[in-house]
């Protein structure tokens, strides 16, 4: 007894002692090998049950994903290697796995009742919808009704809608977020080619030899497509990059060239870039001589008038309108020529001026006089914000100027032959175009619009002069079908619609290059929300207008769609639905099934519309010459003043989109603040503002409390914020002002005014 | 064979001797600075084999009946256990330092893609530009593979053994892909702790799930390595696999579309040549 006890230890002999810590460590190191499953294959941190491939929910870049389910929920998303993307996805793009299960999201039917928004069923809502839109069209017309509509809804949808209101309803108040996001480079591209839509690709990003980025945070807005433009330059590493902003973006940082205008200088800017390529004798000889015409408004104009007008914008004269150097502008004007391949990406920073289509047809103009244009790595190349403002809303011709494929309301033989298509009698389309988004929201005001059917977008915080618009919102009756609820809009709702969103619904995305692709139905909604193409046609039913809707599905749709597309230079008959489950998009023109879609339009040989085997064709217009429009530098809409001495200017962060719906309602974006306000430095210390420090910005409209940041990002009196945030709205600052052409507001300027406010002031109309 | 009926204390002397004098051919490289474990150990692993082959035939076949029974087992012992087990250290340790390089992995033909894009100056993945920048030396594959500690190296030994394995019986399913979730230690590591890394939004906003490897620095910086279409050759195209189906969904009509483009394309191309010729011959 006596040695078994000096053997062990704490009542375990040697020998056990021993093995069992053999064992335990043993265990421990096994253990920390993970699963046993793990011996043949690794596996996922999230279990999936089953991968569908999928389009991103947000911005116009479609990166293609992998979208994994488990128990009937999306758990998990992937960048999709087979797609244009090459796998890879922003944080916005992985948060597409949180956004449907968001808190917030709208469920049932909402009726206005004694001011408050309470409960109901569908069949209560839709008919007092119906009621309402009935009457008004009884009593006033048809224009007394109107519909605004999104790049965030489906092609099928976007399409449904326009049909019911301008060959059902008859009215072309027909118009959406669109108007205030693309309707510039629309415009300057049906100006100059006859037809809208950019004919390059992103594949032409992998051919550049030289990026010039203007008016476009890309880093931050089209993170995926400026991690192309970087492999391009990891490839190529003498590949420049020429950066045009006002402010030193995350893209001017990495750029080799960046010129900081004043902003709304662009016209002068690209005018003394093409008086650099003359003088430098660049120009492309064979381009003016075969493919081009020149125009200073309707007046045909020649070579020679347009070398006069460009002798007043030497570099020397532009450099001090611009606030930049004469050097700088040689210097990019060089980088541009000399290159022999130069891509030139553009955004909203050139679309939301009042000389946004002035600023886009220079832009292009530039490539059209030194012939990069139709090769590959040569090309002008907008960039879309939304997944679905090409395809959905421009293609679609949803906007209240346009009709399917390019057509205009203002041309007979257009109303006429989309009559035929969409079988209804002639005379059915009304020949003068409807109310613009800001038309749109006056016309509330006045009372003229009585109705609107508001789907997928939050213009009670996107419109600019926002307290205006919020105020005449509340005069018109206004249906507001989102995905979420509370909005800033909803809450002016008499009638909230519950929808289903993403992959909760079928249908067709289209990205910047002319892609179409297929979002598949994968998840229920939640709640009652319903598809808004089913809202649409339940819609047209309740008013007697379900024989304008005979198609009613997404394939239905599709199907009817893709065969109109065939009488125009759209022609994207061949890209059917089955081929979009399969493949990873295809890019329009693609006439036939065959067809493997086309990279770059106007090139006889790949576009299948193109004509000759000449090196271009132009044939969106009569003579097949683009134009080359003549545009002179106007004076800013609003020049700061004593009371308002800074020019304001919005823009983006890359955790977060538009309007925070969705994006500020997860919790992981929710650490990334947008209601910040850059102030230069010296501003700050004339005006002895801290970091951090509450600010009111505003201008003789309206404005709203920021959080001071004080970087060396903006030009001494600049401001710059965010549209993002829900609770405190900038565009109550930003004017209404907008181009005359395009209808698009400008919201890149305005005059603010920047005080130090005691308390933080909660935002007026705060989202409750 | 007068030597192995020294003493016991001479013997151990003489076996150290002789591990020393294995050592030598180590040190016999002039050009090279010094010389790695790894390299002195596989020196020493063939000298001690080459040794304890040589001591069991002569002892077994020359001087089995000429020594003392003491002396022969003394021998036995040294042939039998002493050298292999040497030379099992040495072995090993070759084998585990060989199969952390970069030529090790491209000795597989099915590596070869990958190692041809790592070295290609031009390419833009993270794994050629870790490559091409020198931000990772030596054991590039091994070095971004395994993860840290005890549990890294056998997880990625255990992995690398299966791959091997799936490799010489042909067993594998094209395209390879990267099974599970890449641990993004492997990144952090080295640039977790940069001022550059801690002040991206993105990464704050996704700290827990960054750590929790449920997003991937890839899928933000990715690829690391060529894409299936990228490796692929359009003339051949690839055959999908059922394996495949709980990585990613496959679509084979997407190989084929790449491939009609390429034939399309270079339709395209003659047609326009053609045309060119035929009209230049029609001109003056």
């Amino acid at each position: 007894m006596k040695n078994e006890e000096t053997d062990s230890f704490e009542g375990l002999s040697r020998r056990d002692f021993l093995r069992l810590a053999s064992l335990g460590s043993g265990m421990v190191f096994l253990g920390g090998c993970g699963d046993i499953r793990e011996l043949w294959q690794r596996q996922p941190v999230i279990a999936v049950d089953s991968w569908h491939k999928g389009v991103c929910r947000f911005c116009g870049t479609g990166c293609g994903m992998q979208i994994g389910l488990h128990e009937g929920k999306v758990v998990d998303v992937r960048g999709d290697k087979y797609a244009h993307n090459r796998g890879r996805l922003c944080i916005k793009g992985v948060m597409n796995r949180d956004i449907l299960y968001a808190p917030d999201r709208a469920l049932y039917p909402m009726i206005r009742n004694n001011g408050k928004l309470v409960t109901a069923s569908w069949d209560d809502a839709m008919s007092l919808v119906a009621e309402r839109f009935k009457d008004a069209i009884e009593t006033y017309g048809s224009d007394s009704v109107g519909y605004f509509g999104s790049g965030q809804l489906f092609t099928e949808e976007s399409y449904t809608a326009s049909k019911l209101f301008k060959a059902g309803i008859r009215t072309n108040n027909v118009d959406g977020n669109p108007r205030l996001c693309m309707a510039s480079p629309a415009y300057a591209y049906t100006g100059i080619f006859g037809l809208d839509e950019p004919m390059g690709c992103y594949d032409d990003m992998d051919h550049a030899n030289c990026f010039l980025i203007t008016g476009s945070n890309t880093a931050e807005c089209h993170p995926i497509l400026w991690e192309r433009i970087q492999d391009r330059i990891r490839s190529r590493p003498e590949t420049p990059i020429i950066v045009v902003d006002p402010r030193h973006t995350r893209t001017a940082r990495d750029a080799d060239l960046h010129l900081q205008i004043i902003p709304g200088t662009d016209v002068a800017l690209y005018n003394s870039l093409m008086y650099e390529v003359v003088r430098r004798g660049a120009a492309d000889e064979e381009m003016l001589a075969k493919f081009v015409t020149f125009k200073q408004g309707d007046e045909n104009k020649d070579f020679e008038a347009f070398r006069e007008h460009l002798s007043n914008y030497s570099p020397e004269k532009v450099a001090a309108v611009c606030g930049i150097s004469a050097e700088s502008i040689r210097e990019a004007a060089y980088l541009f020529i000399s290159s022999g391949a130069t891509m030139t990406i553009w955004t909203m920073g050139l679309n939301q001026q009042v000389q946004g289509v002035a600023s886009n047809q220079l832009i292009i103009a530039l490539h059209l006089l030194t012939g990069n244009i139709g090769r590959p790595g040569a090309t002008c190349f907008s960039l879309t914000g939304q997944p679905n403002a090409g395809g959905g809303v421009r293609d679609t011709g949803a906007l209240s100027h346009s009709l399917p494929n390019g057509r205009k309301i203002l041309v007979p033989e257009h109303r006429r032959e989309m009559e035929k298509l969409w079988n209804v009698p002639e005379g059915t389309i009304k020949p003068t175009p409807g109310y613009h988004a800001v038309e749109m929201f006056k016309a509330m005001e006045s009372g003229e619009l009585k109705c609107a059917l508001i789907m997928a977008t939050n213009p009670g915080q996107s419109m600019p002069n926002t307290t205006r618009y919020r105020a005449a919102m509340e005069k018109a009756f206004l249906v507001v079908a989102d995905a979420f609820h509370p909005t800033n809009t909803t809450i002016f709702a008499d009638v909230v619609l519950p929808t289903s969103m993403w992959a909760e619904k079928g249908g067709v995305f289209s990205n910047s290059e002319r892609r179409y692709h297929h979002v598949p139905k994968l998840v229920e909604a939640p709640g009652e929300a319903r598809s808004d193409l089913n809202i649409l046609v339940d819609f047209a039913d309740r008013l007697g207008l379900g024989h304008i809707l005979p198609a009613r599905t997404p394939e239905a749709v599709w199907e009817e769609w893709r065969n109109i597309s065939q009488y125009s230079y759209y022609n994207f008959k061949g890209i059917t639905y089955e081929r979009m489950k399969k493949e990873r998009g295809l890019l329009w023109p693609c006439p036939t099934e065959d067809h493997p879609g086309t990279c770059r339009r106007y090139v006889p040989g790949e576009d299948p519309m193109a004509k000759g085997n000449d090196r271009l064709d132009f044939y969106g217009r009569p003579d097949g010459r683009a134009i080359i429009f003549i545009h002179n530098q106007q004076g800013p809409p609003e020049p700061p003043t004593d009371d308002y001495p800074f020019i304001l200017t919005t823009g983006r962060v890359l955790e977060h989109w538009h309007t925070d719906t969705i994006t500020g309602r997860l919790e992981e974006l929710e650490r990334v603040p947008v209601d910040f306000v850059e102030v230069h430095p010296a501003d700050a210390q004339r005006l002895n503002l801290r970091q951090d420090m509450p600010v009111m910005v505003r201008s003789n409209r309206g404005g709203d409390v920021f959080r001071v940041r004080i970087v060396e990002k903006t030009r001494e009196g600049m401001l710059f914020t965010t549209f993002h945030s829900m609770k405190r709205i900038i565009n109550h600052a930003t004017t209404d002002a907008y181009d005359p052409i395009s209808k698009q507001p400008a919201y890149k300027y305005c005059a603010v005014a920047i005080e130090p406010v005691s308390t933080t002031k909660p935002a007026a109309d705060e989202v409750s | 064979m007068k030597f192995l009926k020294f003493e016991q204390s001479k013997r151990t002397v003489f076996l150290l001797i002789l591990l020393l004098i294995n050592a030598v051919p180590a040190f016999c490289y002039p050009e090279e600075q010094g010389v790695s474990a790894a390299e002195l150990l596989r020196e020493i692993a063939i000298v001690v084999t080459i040794i304890a082959i040589a001591v069991l035939i002569v002892v077994e076949f020359f001087l089995k009946n000429k020594i003392a029974r003491g002396s022969y087992k003394w021998a036995l012992f040294l042939g039998l256990f002493m050298l292999p087990v040497i030379a099992m250290v040495g072995s090993t340790t070759t084998l585990m330092h060989e199969t952390t390089t970069v030529e090790s992995c491209a000795s597989c033909h099915i590596m070869e893609p990958f190692v041809n894009d790592l070295r290609n100056e031009e390419s833009p993945t993270l794994a050629a530009r870790h490559f091409k920048n020198k931000w990772i030396a030596e054991n590039q594959c091994y070095h971004c593979h395994t993860s840290y500690g005890i549990h890294g190296t056998a997880e990625a030994k255990r992995d690398g053994f299966r791959h091997w394995l799936m490799y010489v019986t042909d067993t594998w399913p094209e395209p390879i892909t990267f099974k599970g979730s890449y641990p993004n230690q492997n990144c952090t590591t080295c640039h977790g702790s940069t001022k550059k890394f801690q002040t991206v939004n993105s990464h704050i906003a996704l700290r827990e799930k960054l750590m929790n490897n449920e997003v991937s620095c890839s899928s933000c910086h990715g690829p690391a390595h060529p894409t299936p279409l990228e490796r692929g050759n359009p003339i051949q195209p690839v055959e999908p696999s059922d394996n495949q189906e709980d990585e990613l969904v496959w679509h084979q009509h997407d190989v084929e579309n790449s491939y009609e483009v390429y034939n399309y394309v270079k339709t395209l191309g003659t047609e326009k040549i053609l045309g060119i010729e035929q009209t230049s011959s029609v001109s003056p």
